[in-house]
């Protein structure tokens, strides 16, 4: 569906990727696995245009896209939800799904309204919260609406960054739960977590990174195995 | 690069070619020459007004640069000063260093009541607030005759008595050039004193500095008043070489002029600062040719410079000079981290009885009892919205409570500003880092070090030691915004524990590390503990938690649900349904 080929990104002199190629396939879900600086959340915003790649190239259903604006690559379909749930802290719950769907055209209010009792219905405490701004709302319920809010834009890719972090262990259980639903839905998912087990339980396919490089790859299942990765990425309890 | 960094180096070597004395080198042969090589009435004019000038810019480095507060105000701090000296030695017959003393007293007043008036302030609200201040000076200025002689003004200033007398105007401009440099070395000075560096930290984050024990509140006084006394100097100089003043050398287009210098110069450096207000100076007067346009030409100078140079031209010749910027090395620390004071274990530290915090209708906090006791990692668990980091919020000061009891080292903390608070001996990290992002990391450190009491040589033992603990030594002259996340999240333990405290509040400081990481963080946590630290832990880890904490709370919807071992309560079936879900899959195990 696409495809990162050998790209390179820099943030002013410091380069943060060096050459990672990698491919989502219709369907699936993906994970990027790796430490604090490993180049994951730049690999999502040089998919999402937020950055541009110095060489190599991003090919969405046989075309290049690597130069094109954010907006651009929003209106192809990849909607990207940002690490640290920047929901819009003015705006109410309602507000803020609605602007994830701003980039329809044409734009017809009844879809939005569809589109956001599907939305209810997935993440029933957005309902009750949906006149309240966005800075009211509890960390758990704010990574909901930043969710939900890259859902509106009926996206054909979701990238995802961090969708558990700060959240406590039955919202983590939930929030893979609903990640695993909108994937049974149709939607194809990129996501970067530090919460290596619960992703690759999810997960088709997985990618490690180090220091802007790929340096393992597999089916989720392998990757559990990989004595590597378990030390790692999977310590936890275990490891003591 | 800094006077106070260099001391710390164990071989100073070349120290003539030290930054600093070659600043005070350029500066004095810079204001001998000057006066000689200008020597026309008007150019030689032109140097003491800018002199002048530049020394009121040099007050908004203080209030701006270093504390990040606008103020539009700055001509009328300058006015102050020029209208002392101007009365003073006309009407009131006074020795002219009296009616300077007079008008810096005055100015320094006037600038405590309006950083008074402005400490609940920011951005735009702050912004109108001074330019306000300035129009009611203006007013006055010009309208209570019988005082300022009004519009007219005021001639027949005298010039001040010195060693040699000032009666020209070459003689009087190096005096002026030489007290700007003066002062500009004392601003400079003061960026590395315990006072400037509590006025950055304030610039970058104003909660975080107030939660580390900087007094916010007497530090923004502090630099309103600094720059406002700096600025009276600049206008007492201005007076006594014109020889004659007018309101409109005093009102909002001047204020406005000062705050373009700043900016133009690069607000954050004395040298930008001086470099800003001698362009714009200089400026008009080179472009007087274009008659009509010379204004539509400064304007438009201006404007660019300050969207191609966001710092001004200070960073830009900064930035060319980085190459030749020397590593910091500090020596290695003389003692280790003292945390964790000098109680006996087990003692009750910290007690908490009927806390209740109330936003609007929402009770966030309702009603919780609980106490830390020396020598525990206590954690505080609950699902999200449950309450949690509004209790660290509480402890800390920086929320006060709607009812309830708190008490720290048996002193009722109710109400204290959390910069008290932090000096009793309770420090605390944020859920989302609140670095003071343009400063280094040693310097970050250094503002959680400083205390009031402490000598600067202690605050550096204390920095050291945290510095050391916390393997941040060779990262000390990195910007903190520069490091990655993991190190931003360290630096942020070792600010707090550089104030070597009695209590640890740490807020999910795992949030956003993987397992290898948050191992290391388990490792430096019990290694903390050890050292007799107490820690209070709000972590949704629950693998980490069980690795750390001995006790444990656990709330939901604001009131407590459970409490006891850490383990027990992890096997509570009101905990496993409200909070863990699959409690397997929690504790990953």
């Amino acid at each position: 569906m696409f495809e990162v080929r050998d790209v390179h990104v820099a943030y002013g002199a410091v380069t943060a990727l060096r050459g990672i190629s990698l491919e989502v396939r219709e369907g699936e879900i993906v994970c990027l696995l790796g430490a604090n600086g490993a180049g994951k959340s730049t690999t999502l915003r040089t998919v999402s245009g937020l950055l541009h790649p110095l060489q190599g190239e991003i090919v969405l259903d046989g075309q290049p896209i690597h130069r094109l604006p954010a907006e651009a690559i929003a209106r192809r379909g990849i909607s990207h939800v940002p690490e640290g749930r920047r929901v819009f802290p003015g705006l109410t719950v309602r507000e803020n799904l609605v602007l994830g769907a701003s980039n329809r055209r044409p734009f017809r209010r009844d879809d939005v309204e569809a589109d956001m009792a599907r939305m209810f219905k997935i993440f029933p405490d957005l309902e009750r919260l949906k006149h309240a701004l966005g800075w009211t709302l509890s960390g758990g319920q704010q990574q909901m609406l930043a969710i939900a809010r890259g859902l509106m834009a009926r996206p054909k890719i979701l990238l995802m960054d961090e969708p558990s972090l700060g959240l406590a262990p039955i919202l983590v259980q939930e929030v893979f739960r609903v990640v695993k639903e909108i994937n049974n839905a149709g939607t194809t998912i990129l996501l970067v977590e530090q919460n290596a087990t619960m992703a690759l339980a999810v997960s088709h396919r997985g990618y490690v990174m180090e220091t802007g490089r790929i340096v393992l790859q597999g089916t989720a299942k392998d990757l559990l195995r990989n004595p590597q990765v378990r030390d790692a990425y999977l310590g936890g309890g275990k490891a003591n | 690069m800094t006077s106070h960094d260099e001391n710390l180096q164990k071989t100073p070597a070349r120290t003539w070619l030290k930054p600093g004395h070659l600043a005070l080198t350029l500066g004095a042969v810079v204001v001998v020459l000057l006066p000689l090589l200008f020597t026309s009435r008007y150019t030689t004019n032109l140097l003491i007004l800018g002199a002048s000038w530049g020394i009121a810019t040099l007050g908004l480095v203080v209030v701006l640069g270093y504390a990040g507060q606008i103020s539009l105000a700055q001509a009328a701090f300058y006015g102050i000063g020029a209208y002392a000296v101007a009365l003073g030695t006309t009407r009131w017959d006074v020795n002219w260093w009296l009616a300077l003393i007079l008008g810096l007293a005055g100015a320094a007043i006037a600038g405590a009541v309006l950083g008074t008036t402005t400490l609940k302030l920011g951005g735009h609200y702050l912004a109108m607030v001074t330019i306000c201040f300035q129009i009611i000076y203006t007013l006055i200025n010009t309208n209570w005759i019988a005082v300022t002689g009004g519009p007219d003004g005021i001639s027949n200033i005298k010039r001040p008595p010195f060693l040699v007398p000032l009666n020209t105007a070459q003689r009087y401009a190096w005096f002026a050039l030489a007290t700007l440099c003066l002062v500009g070395g004392l601003v400079w000075w003061l960026r590395d004193t315990p006072l400037g560096r509590a006025m950055r930290a304030i610039r970058e984050n104003e909660l975080a500095a107030e939660a580390l024990g900087v007094d916010t509140r007497r530090v923004k006084v502090i630099a309103f008043v600094l720059s406002a006394v700096v600025a009276a100097l600049g206008g007492a100089i201005y007076a006594s070489g014109y020889l004659y003043i007018s309101p409109d050398s005093f009102n909002f287009d001047h204020a406005v002029a000062f705050l373009a210098m700043a900016l133009v110069g690069g607000s954050e450096s004395p040298l930008g600062a001086i470099l800003g207000a001698t362009l714009l100076t200089f400026l008009p007067e080179w472009l007087r040719d274009l008659k009509r346009i010379y204004l539509v030409v400064y304007g438009c100078a201006i404007i660019l410079v300050i969207v191609f140079m966001p710092e001004g031209l200070w960073g830009y010749v900064r930035l060319a000079g980085r190459r030749f910027a020397r590593k910091l090395t500090l020596p290695s620390a003389v003692r280790t981290l003292q945390v964790g004071g000098r109680g006996t274990a087990g003692e009750e530290i910290l007690r908490v009885e009927q806390l209740a915090k109330h936003f609007g209708g929402v009770k966030a906090v309702d009603g919780v009892n609980f106490s830390v006791r020396r020598g525990e990692v206590h954690a505080l668990i609950g699902p999200n919205g449950s309450g949690k980091t509004t209790i660290i919020n509480l402890l800390s000061g920086l929320y006060v409570p709607t009812t309830g009891y708190m008490a720290f080292l048996g002193r009722d903390i109710v109400g204290l500003r959390p910069s008290r608070i932090a000096h009793i001996g309770m420090a605390r990290s944020f859920q989302n880092l609140r670095l003071f992002r343009e400063l280094t990391v040693w310097e970050n450190v250094l503002v959680g070090a400083q205390r009031e009491e402490s000598r600067e040589a202690e605050t550096r033992q204390r920095a050291l030691a945290a510095i050391e603990f916390a393997g941040l030594s060779d990262k000390v002259q990195e910007i903190c915004r520069n490091l990655p996340y993991g190190h931003q999240k360290l630096v942020e333990l070792a600010r707090a524990l550089a104030g070597e405290p009695d209590l640890l509040l740490l807020d999910e400081p795992g949030a956003g590390l993987n397992q290898t990481e948050k191992q290391e963080l388990v490792r430096l946590l019990r290694r903390l503990n050890e050292m007799g630290l107490t820690i209070l832990i709000v972590e949704h880890d629950m693998s980490l938690v069980s690795q750390v904490a001995s006790t444990a709370t656990v709330l939901n919807f604001g009131k407590k649900i459970a409490e006891g071992t850490a383990a027990e309560v992890l096997r509570h079936p009101a905990v496993v349904e409200a909070y863990l879900g699959n409690r397997e899959v929690a504790l990953g195990v």
